[in-house]
Order: structure tokens, then sequence, then C-alpha cells
């Protein structure tokens, strides 16, 4: 900081003091505004200034409040997420009462003998019918590489253009077989379907 | 780079499918358990409301029966009861009728149209001719040079059926092979005798109103396929229909 003398001292460096113009009549002439005595002698003169001490404590109460939010938000983050519930294993109370079990005959011993005789049926039936399957698939992968080989020893390119991957094959779609085929010139009654299936966020 | 030539010349052939429409009838094994499964499932499951509305309204009346005087809740209303609702949605179900399984062309046996044997594969066999005879095969059209043996297979789908069809031809690779040596009169040293490549496709489109097919033609499923091929090249092509 360079002291100048107060003589050399032009009036619009004067004017350059950021405080009032009663503040420049009233303070004694400095040279540059820097010097720590005009800021003592600003503190004494609390005219247009805010009081300092309200604003620092609102200013630090927002804060806290601030940091009290931001812990709770960390609290309620930290927590594991609901379960989705799965409506398909909860069983609705109304269907607990007493008046909802069927009465039915109980079953003979004739009965329950020839139930145990089929479902033994049942099951040599399936394992017969998953051999088949699986010798069908086997027939097919052999009848395949047989094809492949046959196909390598006449030309490599063809070979080679036969076992690259077909883009185009997946995702494959079709549509499953019905009961009865499509019947032509069928009018669909009108109607809207409406869903009503609970959609849960986590 | 010219290759030396192969004494086999070499074709490629598609196999293209009708997939089934209707699914196929239970065997007796399989209806036996059904009927099973549908007890067992009606003996575990409780009343529903309908049935439960049912129950109480039958209760009602018997004791309307029995009481012989008017109960006080049913005077002058009429009441909806819950087998009146059956019976309208018997009657309802009984209105409609659904095309029939077995279609006319089963009946007749019309062996062309697409419309028969709606529970099963249906393949498609040209009459074609090799050497100096007809034979019934599946389209097949020789390998040219320049061309993977996938377009020469769709290349014998378009010159029978015509280049509208929609089929989705499963992969590149050849499923089977017939591997035959031409008879002794016209073998040479280049030309000892044919590979057919076999191809499998699924038929998309099912209108064949706009394209006419050019040579005879049969949509026949895996069983009567043996009325119709030799029996060397039936069995060859056997082993890769899954039926």
């Amino acid at each position: 900081v360079s002291l100048v003398p107060p003589e050399s001292v032009s009036p619009h460096v004067l004017c350059s003091f950021s405080c009032s113009s009663l503040l420049c009549q009233r303070s004694p002439l400095r040279g540059s505004h820097w010097q720590s005595s005009v800021l003592t002698l600003r503190t004494s003169l609390p005219v247009r200034a805010q009081p300092k001490k309200k604003k620092k404590v609102d200013v630090r109460r927002e804060q806290a409040q601030k940091d009290r939010m931001k812990k709770k938000l960390k609290k309620l983050e930290k927590a594991a997420p609901e379960l989705i519930p799965i409506e398909d294993f909860i069983t609705p109370l109304k269907y607990s009462d007493s008046n909802r079990v069927r009465s039915l005959p109980t079953l003979s011993p004739e009965e329950s003998e020839r139930r145990v005789l089929l479902l033994k049926k049942w099951c040599l039936f399936k394992q017969k019918q998953d051999e088949a399957e699986k010798k069908a698939i086997q027939c097919l992968v052999e009848s395949q590489q047989e094809a492949l080989k046959e196909l390598r020893l006449e030309s490599e390119e063809l070979y080679q253009a036969a076992i690259r991957r077909d883009e185009e094959l997946f995702p494959f779609q079709r549509e499953g077989p019905t009961y009865t085929p499509p019947l032509p010139g069928y009018d669909p009654p009108e109607g809207k379907c409406v869903d009503i299936t609970k959609v849960y966020t986590q | 780079a010219a290759a030396a030539r192969r004494p086999w010349r070499l074709f490629g052939a598609m196999c293209l499918l009708r997939l089934p429409q209707i699914t196929q009838p239970l065997e007796k094994g399989e209806e036996e358990m059904a009927a099973l499964m549908g007890q067992i499932e009606l003996e575990k499951s409780c009343y529903s409301d309908h049935e439960i509305r049912k129950l109480q309204e039958e209760e009602r009346l018997q004791r309307r029966k029995e009481s012989l005087d008017d109960d006080d809740e049913a005077t002058g209303k009429t009441v909806i009861m819950a087998q009146d609702l059956e019976d309208k949605w018997e009657q309802k179900f009984l209105q409609f009728k659904a095309a029939p399984r077995i279609t006319d062309a089963d009946k007749k046996n019309i062996r062309t149209s697409l419309n028969r044997k709606l529970d099963s594969n249906l393949m498609l066999l040209v009459k074609q001719k090799i050497g100096n005879q007809e034979l019934w095969l599946l389209p097949q059209v020789e390998w040219q040079p320049g061309e993977t043996l996938r377009s020469t297979a769709e290349r014998a789908m378009a010159t029978f059926l015509g280049d509208q069809i929609q089929a989705k031809i499963l992969g590149n690779a050849p499923y089977g092979i017939y591997k035959y040596k031409f008879p002794r009169a016209i073998r040479t040293e280049d030309n000892v005798g044919a590979k057919v490549f076999f191809f499998k496709a699924f038929l998309q489109s099912s209108d064949f109103t706009q394209t006419e097919p050019k040579a005879d033609y049969l949509w026949v499923t895996k069983n009567e396929l043996g009325d119709y091929l030799k029996p060397e090249y039936l069995k060859k092509v056997n082993r890769f229909l899954l039926d």
C-alpha cells in the first residue's frame, strides 16, 4: 500500500468511494480506500447498511435445516427397498371362510387305487414320449452333420457359407395352434379391454 | 479361384413345411390323465362367488317350497337367479358355430389343397424330370457357381411357387443330403453323380391365389410321403423331418 500525499488527490478519486456522499464529507481525505481506518469509521455510521447479525443467523439456520433434510434423505435411502408383493401367492382373506369349503364324497379305496395306477401309466407314457423326442432330435443333428461333411468334401467356400450364423433367423415368432381353425369372415363382438393390474414401483 | 472340376453335380432342394394350425387330438392316456387332473383340481378348490350365490338361492327355493308362503323379500321383485344366468350362457355358447377341424378337403382327400390335415405338417412335393424319368421330389434346382446353396434352395422354391412366396428358411446349413450315382449309360469321368442338399423352411403366408404353380404339386404329410418318394430318397428325407 503506497501512501499518496493528500494534496495530489484529485476529486474523482474521492467519489470512487463506495459509501454515500455524506460519508465522503465526514470522513477525512484518504488516499487509498484500502486503509483500515476508513473501515472503522464506516462501522460507526450505520445509516443504510442492513443489520448483519440477523443475516448470519438466517444463513446458519437455513444451512442447519438443509443438513437435517439431507441426513433424513440419506437414512431413507440406506433402508432396504420394500419387496414387491407377488399377488398370486397371497390368498385373499375372503377365501378362508368355512362356508367356502367344498363338500364332496370321500374317495373310495378303488378310486384311489385307480388314480395311483393311472399316474404310474402316465409316468411311463411321458418317459417314452420324451425318449422318442430326444431320438428324433439326435437323428436330425446327425443328418445335418453328414450333410455338412459331404459339403466340405465338395467345396470349402460353400461349407464356410453354410456354417455362417444366420442373423435374420432370431427373434423368431410364430402363433401357436388353436383348437379350431380360424373362422373365415368372423366378426368379433365390440368391446374394450381395461387393464386393472396393480403396478408396484420400488 | 477356379477349383478343379468335381465329379459330383450339386443340387439345392427346399423342404417347405406348412406348420399345423390346430392341436393334435389327445391320445387315450392323455385324455384319462386330463380328466383326472380336472377332478383333483375340483376337489382341492373352494367355492367361488357364483357357486355360493347358486347354493343360497337353491336353499331359498327349498325353504319357499316347504313353507308354502311367500317370503317377504321376493314379493313383486323379479330376481335373476344364478341358474338363469348359467342357462343364458349355455344358450349363447350353443349358438356359436366354430370352424370344423376336419375340413372338406380332408374328406375328399384333395392333396393339392393346403386346407387339409390342419393338425400336422404339410410338405411340398413337385413332379420333376430327372434324366428321362418323371419323379415326385422336393423342389430342387441345380447349383450354379457364384451362389450359396441356400440361395439355390430359395431359387428352387421361387421357380415352382413364384416370387411372392414368404418362407422362413431355418439357417444357412443344409439339413440332409441325398447322394446318387448316375446310371452307367451317362456316367462320365467328370459327371459321376449328383448330391442333393436339403434345406428346411416354414411357410409364412398361406394364400396362393396369385401364383399358379408351374408343375404338378402336392402337399403331403410325413406318413403320406411313402406313397410318392423312392425308398432311398425317402429314407434320407425322413431323417430330418420331426413329426
